[in-house]
């Protein structure tokens, strides 16, 4: 209907629809970013005439994605109204899966978080579990909180994620966990709640969402490390996340220490290994207790123990960090970043000694012009960076130049003729071959 | 109970009872003498009041004042009015419960801005963030809470039977982290239950959205309330209509034990143990004042009570003997203990 309306309107004169389209979208994310609000504004940056600009905000206060807002500085005469983006236009659904927790929330349409939940979960369950999960809340969210119905979702998912070739088309997943493999995950997640989706590793989004609300807000070159069981890092350069070719960038658990593997020396399973020896050989009295207590050591009692204390955990906690400050510096040292975030469980626990140990190989082995403002900190934002970040994706893929101009006429990214052609695929192949059975239903 | 949450970021839980002061600590708060202000959603619970004592005791023990406490009223503005008003006085610390969720973040984030530590009862508002918008949060295990009471109810449930969710229509962390709760470990272990709701917004209309659950679905088995207030609200509704409901509930405030201990609807309680959240609430404050690096979450887990223990889970709860009237009514019932 839009897209009609646009073509007959005669002021602006768009030579094509897809003109109107271009324009409309670089109107939008001029209001959307900030970076023009008033006419005048949106006149000079556009580089689009009067006429035009007008045409186009009118159809886009009629298509719901724009609003008339405050009066803004006058330079001289009248106040200019400001436009405003319309952030609850719609709502994103976004999801961070780890191997033993699921985070979910709800952002709006600038990406901005408005609620949260997180819970343990076992990967190792099944997809069919977890998908169900995440429908399950994710329906209750809504519901709950009255948000506007969805527009995408984004996943952080542990594990890389390939490059998807076309747009809407939902990626093989989770290729490193062998019990996932030929799940229709995306897709069937997609179909649930018909929207579409995207899809970013854990790191990576976590990455992003320390780039945009945590520690790295404001900066263009920081580097995360999520020290879990697994050690990965991600890396945004010049204000860009680095994806890599294969999307896979950031695998520096996979460094070799001797001849170990960084993640079998430095991950939360190995600290926890250690932990258990030296509670069996009593060189750590505080978890020999805790063992003898509970029947199991994890690297927050590790934690826990060295801020109390125990020489042991502090001395390993120590170790681990050097060891991961040792695979950081060559990546400090080509990258130049101004910060360092250090995330996931073992960071969380690790105290000061892991930090310390980090801190201390980073600038032994850093040039010092590269060390020399370089920052490096314990993150603020725990798991809320993935669901930050998972926001993010879908607000960068959605607005996207090439993708908005495929929507824009329509007023919501639902009715982009090619996301349409994609549920329609999805449908039919869905039907075709029903999903495996992977792990018990929870209702 | 062990924990079965985890934080507002996701957090493990720290326990409470590994947050503690050594004897060098003690005795430099004790020569700084802080200042705290506490701002609570309202004063006049039990909770609240046992929360407060908890606080109250375990600052007086380290020579910290509690120079102001704060009732809200459950009012959003004054909440953000105290805060904005706290941000210019003499206090050290403030230990507040945020009552809606990003509407008062920002009061919150200036304070700590002002140069105050500040505690959290329960959650942060999304968007808080540990270390740079509040030192640290100390809350029930909320999640666990919901499972408890969904085991405990399940029992009273037949097989393909119904259950009600008497839910809390403001948006509350800790309300929905219960509910949550509740609904997966029914969905987990007891399949074949169908589960319905009614929200209620104000306290008032709890007892008619109960009855409302009761029309919509007529062999409805049982209730799980969000907590204690409106599950008696429930009972007295469901009670003038004739009906007699297995509920159970997150607290064990004082008519709710009255309830059980008359071996009424409430069958069985997920309680906080509020004393000894206002006590860990305290000690994060005053490490946080001395400049030791606290958690981001400390958590306390809930505890069960039943109509049978309810005298014992009082003591504990409370810090205090059950009143008369629950241990005659135990004796009445021929449950109460010598």
């Amino acid at each position: 209907m839009a897209e009609e309306k646009t073509a007959l309107r005669s002021v602006g004169r768009p030579r094509s629809v897809d003109a109107a389209q271009a324009s409309l979208a670089l109107l939008l994310n001029l209001v959307r970013t900030e970076t023009a609000t008033t006419r005048q504004e949106l006149e000079r940056s556009s580089e689009l005439g009067r006429a035009v600009v007008a045409d186009r905000l009118a159809t886009m206060i009629e298509l719901g994605l724009l609003k008339e807002g405050e009066l803004g500085q006058a330079t001289g005469g009248r106040a200019p109204r400001q436009m405003r983006f319309r952030q609850d236009a719609g709502s994103l659904l976004v999801s961070a899966i780890d191997q033993s927790s699921i985070a979910l929330g709800i952002a709006d349409l600038n990406g901005q978080l408005l609620v949260e939940h997180h819970e343990a979960a076992q990967l190792n369950e099944g997809p069919e579990v977890i998908l169900d999960r995440l429908a399950t809340i994710f329906d209750w969210l809504l519901e709950e909180t009255e948000k506007p119905a969805p527009w995408g979702i984004g996943l952080a998912l542990p594990g890389p994620i390939e490059k998807s070739p076309t747009e809407f088309e939902a990626v093989p997943v989770l290729q490193s966990l062998q019990s996932w493999h030929g799940f229709p995950f995306l897709e069937r997640l997609s179909m649930r709640f018909g929207v579409p989706i995207f899809a970013r590793s854990g790191v990576q989004t976590m990455t992003m969402g320390e780039a945009k609300a945590g520690g790295g807000r404001g900066l263009s070159d920081i580097i995360y490390v999520k020290l879990g069981r697994s050690i990965s890092a991600g890396l945004i350069s010049e204000g860009q996340l680095h994806r890599g070719a294969q999307g896979a960038a950031g695998m520096i658990g996979h460094s070799r220490v001797g001849d170990d593997l960084l993640e079998a020396l430095a991950g939360a399973d190995a600290i926890a290994r250690d932990g258990m020896a030296a509670a069996a050989d009593g060189r750590s009295p505080y978890l020999a207790q805790t063992l003898s207590r509970r029947g199991e050591l994890s690297v927050v009692d590790i934690g826990h123990a060295a801020q109390l204390g125990d020489l042991f955990c502090v001395d390993l906690l120590g170790r681990c960090g050097r060891f991961v400050g040792e695979a950081l510096a060559p990546l400090t040292n080509l990258i130049n970043p101004a910060l360092i975030v250090i995330g996931g469980v073992v960071a969380e626990s690790g105290g000061d000694s892991l930090l310390a140990g980090i801190r201390e190989a980073v600038y032994r082995q850093s040039h010092p012009m590269v060390s020399r403002d370089l920052q490096i900190m314990r993150s603020q934002m725990g798991a809320s960076s993935g669901l930050v970040g998972a926001a993010q994706v879908v607000v960068e893929e959605l607005f996207a130049p090439p993708m908005l101009q495929g929507w824009i006429g329509q007023g919501s990214p639902l009715r982009h003729p090619e996301f349409q052609k994609s549920l329609e695929r999805l449908t039919e192949t869905l039907a075709a071959k029903p999903a495996p059975q992977a792990g018990r239903v929870a209702p | 109970m062990s924990i079965a949450g985890l934080g507002p970021h996701g957090e493990r839980a720290v326990p409470a009872d590994q947050i503690q002061l050594t004897a060098i600590d003690t005795i430099e708060a004790q020569a700084r003498r802080f200042t705290v202000a506490v701002v609570l959603h309202t004063t006049s619970s039990d909770w609240s009041k046992q929360e407060l004592a908890g606080i109250a005791a375990t600052l007086g023990l380290h020579s910290a004042a509690l120079v102001e406490v704060v009732d809200c009223n459950f009012d959003v503005d004054q909440q953000i009015a105290a805060l904005t008003r706290l941000a210019e006085e003499p206090v050290d610390a403030v230990i507040s419960i945020p009552i809606g969720n990003a509407r008062v973040a920002e009061a919150h984030r200036k304070l700590t801005q002002s140069g105050r530590k500040l505690v959290l009862l329960d959650n942060a508002p999304t968007g808080m963030l540990p270390g740079t918008d509040y030192a640290s949060v100390v809350s029930t295990d909320n999640f666990g809470l919901g499972q408890s009471c969904a085991a405990m109810l399940s029992k009273h449930i037949p097989s393909g039977g119904a259950a009600g969710i008497l839910g809390y229509g403001i948006d509350f962390f800790a309300t929905h982290e219960r509910e949550i709760a509740f609904r997966k470990w029914m969905g987990i272990n007891r399949p074949d239950v169908t589960l319905v709701r009614e929200r209620f917004s104000e306290l008032d209309s709890a007892g008619t959205a109960a009855l409302e659950m009761l029309r919509s679905t007529p062999g409805l088995a049982g209730i799980f309330a969000v907590w204690d207030v409106p599950a008696m609200k429930a009972v007295r509704a469901l009670a003038q209509q004739g009906y007699d409901i297995p509920i159970t509930t997150v607290d064990l405030g004082n008519e709710v034990a009255i309830e059980m201990a008359r071996h009424g609807m409430i069958k069985g309680v997920g309680a906080q143990m509020p004393y000894d959240q206002g006590s860990a609430a305290a000690r994060v404050t005053l490490a946080a004042l001395l400049g030791l690096a606290v958690p981001p979450w400390v958590a306390l887990g809930g505890r069960e009570v039943t109509p049978f223990d309810v005298i014992e889970a009082y003591q504990v709860i409370w810090h205090q003997p059950a009143p008369r009237i629950i241990i005659e009514s135990l004796r009445d019932m021929g449950g109460a203990q010598n």
